[in-house]
């Protein structure tokens, strides 16, 4: 019973953190289209960003996660203006940017690796500093009750600012035809630019999450985004609900699979998952 | 005069990883990038064999080759259902699944181990240890491999995959079973590929799982962007320009670990940079 509840809670976590990649990852999909690889390097981007201020340069916590967030914020941001934009009004097919999207997601690694090294790398200062909380019987600590606690919030904040703001009306507008969006007046490539920035963000915060939670190297930016992009495929791509849903079923699938066979083939289950969705179920669990 | 011949041998492998690929990516339009999966399994099974069971060499190259297209015609059975990015999904799960069974199925892998001392293949009482008889070996792997991706081009067969390329549902229109055609060609990219991995474990004498990850799948892939997708040519240029420019970081005086960083960085941007600006490549015909 008791391991029953710990796979639980584990798979809470996890879940709360594919939830994170999930939700930047549907916003930068429904406005740009195309399947943007990069923002899983730029989501541990994020979490390097806070190696460096929080454990090398010993600033404090919170002002190093918020510098982190907009770090990632601004790398999107940059490289969606530098690369992507282009290519979008050169009008591109998504094959093009996909490679693009390829190729900096290779160099943003290739860089981490180069400044960081590509060890296994925690964000915590020491292992017993953070406080853990019994809940029926499982273990849960403190940095992942926060964990938990931004995806929840930031889930709720993403869904009521795109539904009842203009800007989330404006993204809407974009996503379902971007010419005539820019007829009636809403300025497409500065919206554009706007959610590259909120989405990296989102996903810097999977970034350093991942950080606190497991650690960090160079190469789980492809990881993250693979699950970001199965939970999005699994709850309904473009749907923000749908890809929560998506990533704790998907998170729930995994650590069953581990508590089965073994932690190793993870990656393994996450795509047999993928596989059995976009054969069966291409729609995923709840179309847009 | 050793270093050159290695450098040779290396260009005459990528050779033909590039001419295999090519036939999927360059002339059926699928944007693969399983291709360090079946190259290794081509390795492994020749290495296997070879080692356990001390057979003839060509004999494990056959049966490496024939597994690998086993391998590949099962899973495309599934993915070649899949289409445009969704496809690229299933190729990279594909990659990642391989990746993990070299690594985790220690009993008969060594998983990080490895597996060493590979014997050299011997011709007629003649053996290959000499690097210089390798590269005649490898260079005649090589021309046979263009001859094969040459015959498929002019054939009806390869003007079949064209027009898949160019457009898939009018080609199915015409009466065409286009998914016969697509799990047919993925399989010979995947023997091929296979062949270039015999070849790798017997010169290298040495292989593990770190030679077959996604990251050499994209260095592949890059490969033969830049020579350009869709021409025999290019898909050897290719490997070759990007193969001298990264022994010329080593031979400029980079510790290893920073100079495969650099290589990873050199042809993310390579792709970056011909997306921006010759998304064709150096001799391609098929503009993406």
């Amino acid at each position: 019973m008791d391991i029953a509840i710990q796979i639980a809670l584990n798979a809470l976590i996890a879940g709360a953190i594919y939830s994170l990649v999930v939700l930047g990852f549907n916003l930068l999909y429904s406005t740009s289209r195309f399947f943007d690889l990069g923002y899983g390097a730029i989501a541990i981007a994020g979490g390097y960003a806070v190696l460096y201020f929080y454990k090398l340069l010993g600033l404090e916590l919170w002002s190093s996660i918020i510098l982190g967030i907009f770090i990632a914020g601004i790398l999107g941001f940059c490289i969606e203006k530098i690369i992507y934009r282009p290519l979008r009004t050169r009008k591109a097919s998504s094959a093009v940017l996909l490679i693009a999207s390829l190729g900096v997601l290779t160099v943003i690694q290739a860089v981490l690796a180069i400044l960081f090294t590509s060890q296994f790398q925690t964000l915590g200062r020491g292992a017993g500093e953070s406080r853990t909380f019994e809940i029926f019987g499982g273990a849960i600590t403190q940095t992942q009750s926060i964990i938990l606690i931004t995806a929840l919030v930031v889930m709720t904040a993403l869904g009521l600012v795109l539904k009842y703001t203009l800007f989330g009306k404006a993204v809407k507008a974009i996503a379902d035809d971007e010419e005539v969006a820019s007829i009636v007046g809403i300025n497409s490539e500065r919206m554009i630019g706007i959610v590259f920035f909120i989405g990296s963000a989102i996903g810097g915060m999977a970034g350093i999450a991942t950080g606190f939670d497991t650690g960090l190297q160079p190469t789980i930016g492809l990881s993250l985004l693979l699950k970001g992009v199965i939970a999005a495929i699994v709850g309904g791509i473009g749907n923000v609900y749908g890809g929560v849903l998506g990533a704790f079923l998907l998170a729930i699938i995994e650590n069953l699979g581990a508590w089965q066979f073994s932690g190793e083939w993870k990656d393994a289950i996450a795509f047999i998952v993928l596989v059995v969705f976009l054969l069966f179920r291409p729609q995923g669990i709840l179309p847009k | 005069m050793e270093y050159l011949i290695h450098i040779a041998v290396l260009v005459c492998l990528y050779g033909i990883l590039g001419l295999s690929l090519n036939l999927v990516v360059g002339e059926t339009g699928l944007i693969s990038v399983a291709h360090a999966g079946f190259y290794g399994i081509g390795a492994y099974v020749t290495a296997l064999l070879l080692v356990g069971l001390g057979m003839n060499f060509f004999l494990a190259m056959a049966l490496g080759i024939i597994a690998s297209g086993l391998v590949a015609l099962l899973i495309s059975g599934v993915i070649s259902r899949l289409r445009g990015v969704y496809f690229l999904f299933g190729t990279i799960g594909l990659n990642i699944i391989a990746w993990s069974i070299f690594l985790n199925w220690q009993s008969v892998t060594r998983g990080p181990l490895g597996i060493p001392s590979i014997p050299r293949p011997g011709i007629w009482g003649l053996d290959l240890y000499q690097n210089l008889q390798f590269l005649f070996l490898a260079a005649a792997s090589l021309a046979i491999v263009y001859f094969i991706s040459v015959f498929i081009k002019k054939s009806s067969f390869g003007r079949v995959l064209n027009s898949i390329r160019e457009d898939e549902e009018a080609t199915q229109i015409f009466g065409y079973a286009t998914s016969y055609y697509k799990l047919a060609i993925f399989t010979i990219g995947a023997m091929l590929a296979a062949l270039a991995g015999a070849l790798f474990a017997t010169y290298i004498t040495y292989i593990d799982p770190s030679s077959f990850t996604i990251n050499e799948s994209i260095f592949i892939f890059s490969t033969i962007v830049l020579g350009g997708l869709g021409s025999s040519r290019g898909a050897v240029l290719g490997p070759l320009l990007l193969v001298f420019l990264f022994e010329g970081f080593r031979f400029a005086g980079f510790p290893s670990e920073i100079a495969a960083q650099m290589r990873m960085l050199a042809y993310g941007f390579a792709l970056v940079l011909l997306m921006l600006y010759r998304p064709k490549g150096i001799w391609g015909t098929f503009r993406i």
